[in-house]
């Protein structure tokens, strides 16, 4: 599993978040909150997130 | 226009108190004497790289050493808390890119006011109480968010557990970018052990990311070392007022722009209880089913900073998890959620699972620190 995994929103059939699958947090797409900037640094890394179920 | 006394009309034609501004809240920091502590309470924990213990305040360790940060009520004269770090493990050889440090974060639309990057920018004076078991001169600096421009400081803290009030007054930065966003705008730090790489030459601005000046005392070189502070406040003007007390009420909604949870204050997030958690569904009339259930936006307290990361909890304290029941027949943990649409007001989410239910509910943490 990777660390990261994409969460489709029920409602809009869209993806709406990111969970980090070692701490189960939910992580929103937003630029501002530090924990997505930690996101794109794992992908700009080379890691790729897991699609969503 | 000359500043008048008058017994009947008062003082007119002040324009300021001590070239800051007259009345309402002249402390920037939040949580300056370190009465919120939302996430671990009053017990001691370890640090990590951007690990917030005590509200509004975050800490890096990167090294052979290690500390942590604790909510304490051992104060100077007139408060009730302060932050207590304690050295567990010694870096007798500190690496030139080792650090170990503490720092304040402001946000960017907080300090707007101070001109940061322009040639009108402020005068400031920062203050604290301090000790430590060890003597001499102790290192910090302030920063901008890109961490490219810098102003190391020392302070000296002449006697060996024993309070001391300490103070910096410097004309912040006239180059430079200082953010006046949601985001970072200024930061100041405590060094507790940085190496060569981030020390820096003391009272004036520079480019570069350091932590301190040279020739700092190293907290980190001495295992069980003790270094306390609290009574921090950063003002406007060229003199270090008296601390501004605010009311504990205040000081928490402050801090939940930031980090909010719905567990009661005193109870940390993943404690086993019911108290505060998020009733969703709950149709006591339906049959019970496995099937999805979703359930009202959930609001914050406080608006918050950005849109936060949410952690989610059972009843049993696991996280990633809510608790699924059918009322008077049974509950169970461990069940799935899905935490969807945050916002900076609320967020939602949905839940299904093999557990037969008619309601769910869960507690949650919701982060948007700097």
């Amino acid at each position: 599993m990777a660390k990261y995994k994409k969460i489709i929103n029920l409602i809009t059939n869209e993806v709406d978040c990111i969970q980090d699958t070692e701490t189960t947090a939910f992580i929103p797409i937003k630029a501002g909150n530090t924990d997505y900037q930690a996101v794109l640094k794992w992908v700009a890394d080379g890691n790729t997130i897991e699609e969503a179920d | 226009m000359s500043l008048v006394l008058n017994g009947t009309t008062g003082i007119t034609n002040l324009p300021s108190i001590n070239s800051g501004q007259i009345g309402g809240s002249r402390n920037l920091v939040i949580n300056g004497e370190m009465q919120v502590s939302q996430r671990v309470g009053t017990t001691a924990t370890a640090t990590g790289n951007n690990t917030y213990i005590i509200d509004r305040y975050t800490t890096f360790a990167s090294g052979g050493a290690a500390y942590t940060v604790q909510q304490v009520t051992d104060t100077p004269a007139g408060f009730k808390n302060a932050a207590k770090v304690t050295i567990t493990t010694a870096d007798s050889s500190i690496a030139a890119d080792a650090y170990a440090l503490m720092q304040y974060r402001a946000e960017g639309v907080d300090i707007a006011h101070l001109n940061c990057g322009t040639s009108d920018a402020e005068t400031v004076t920062l203050s604290f109480w301090v000790k430590s078991s060890l003597t001499g001169n102790f290192g910090g600096a302030m920063r901008n968010s890109a961490a490219d421009r810098n102003y190391p400081y020392l302070y000296n803290i002449a006697q060996a557990n024993t309070w001391e009030k300490k103070s910096i007054t410097l004309t912040l930065d006239t180059t430079g970018t200082w953010l006046t966003t949601t985001a970072v705008g200024l930061v100041f730090m405590w060094d507790f052990g940085s190496g060569t790489d981030f020390q820096g030459t003391a009272d004036q601005w520079q480019a570069g990311n350091f932590h301190s000046a040279g020739s700092q005392v190293k907290l980190t070189s001495t295992n069980g070392a003790t270094w306390y502070v609290t009574g921090v406040q950063l003002e406007i003007g060229s003199t270090a007022t008296d601390f501004e007390h605010k009311s504990f009420g205040e000081e928490l909604s402050l801090c939940q722009r930031y980090y909010e949870k719905s567990y009661d204050y005193d109870v940390v997030a993943g404690t086993t209880t019911y108290i505060g958690m998020h009733l969703m569904g709950g149709n006591v009339a339906a049959t019970a089913g496995t099937s999805h259930i979703s359930g009202p936006t959930i609001p914050f307290q406080v608006p918050k900073r950005d849109n936060p990361t949410i952690v989610a909890y059972d009843q049993a304290g696991n996280s990633g998890k809510c608790q699924r029941f059918q009322l008077g027949s049974h509950n169970t943990d461990n069940q799935a959620i899905s935490v969807q649409s945050i916002g900076t007001n609320n967020f939602r989410y949905i839940t299904s699972s093999s557990s037969n239910s008619t309601g769910t509910q869960a507690h949650f943490t919701a982060d948007s620190e700097l």
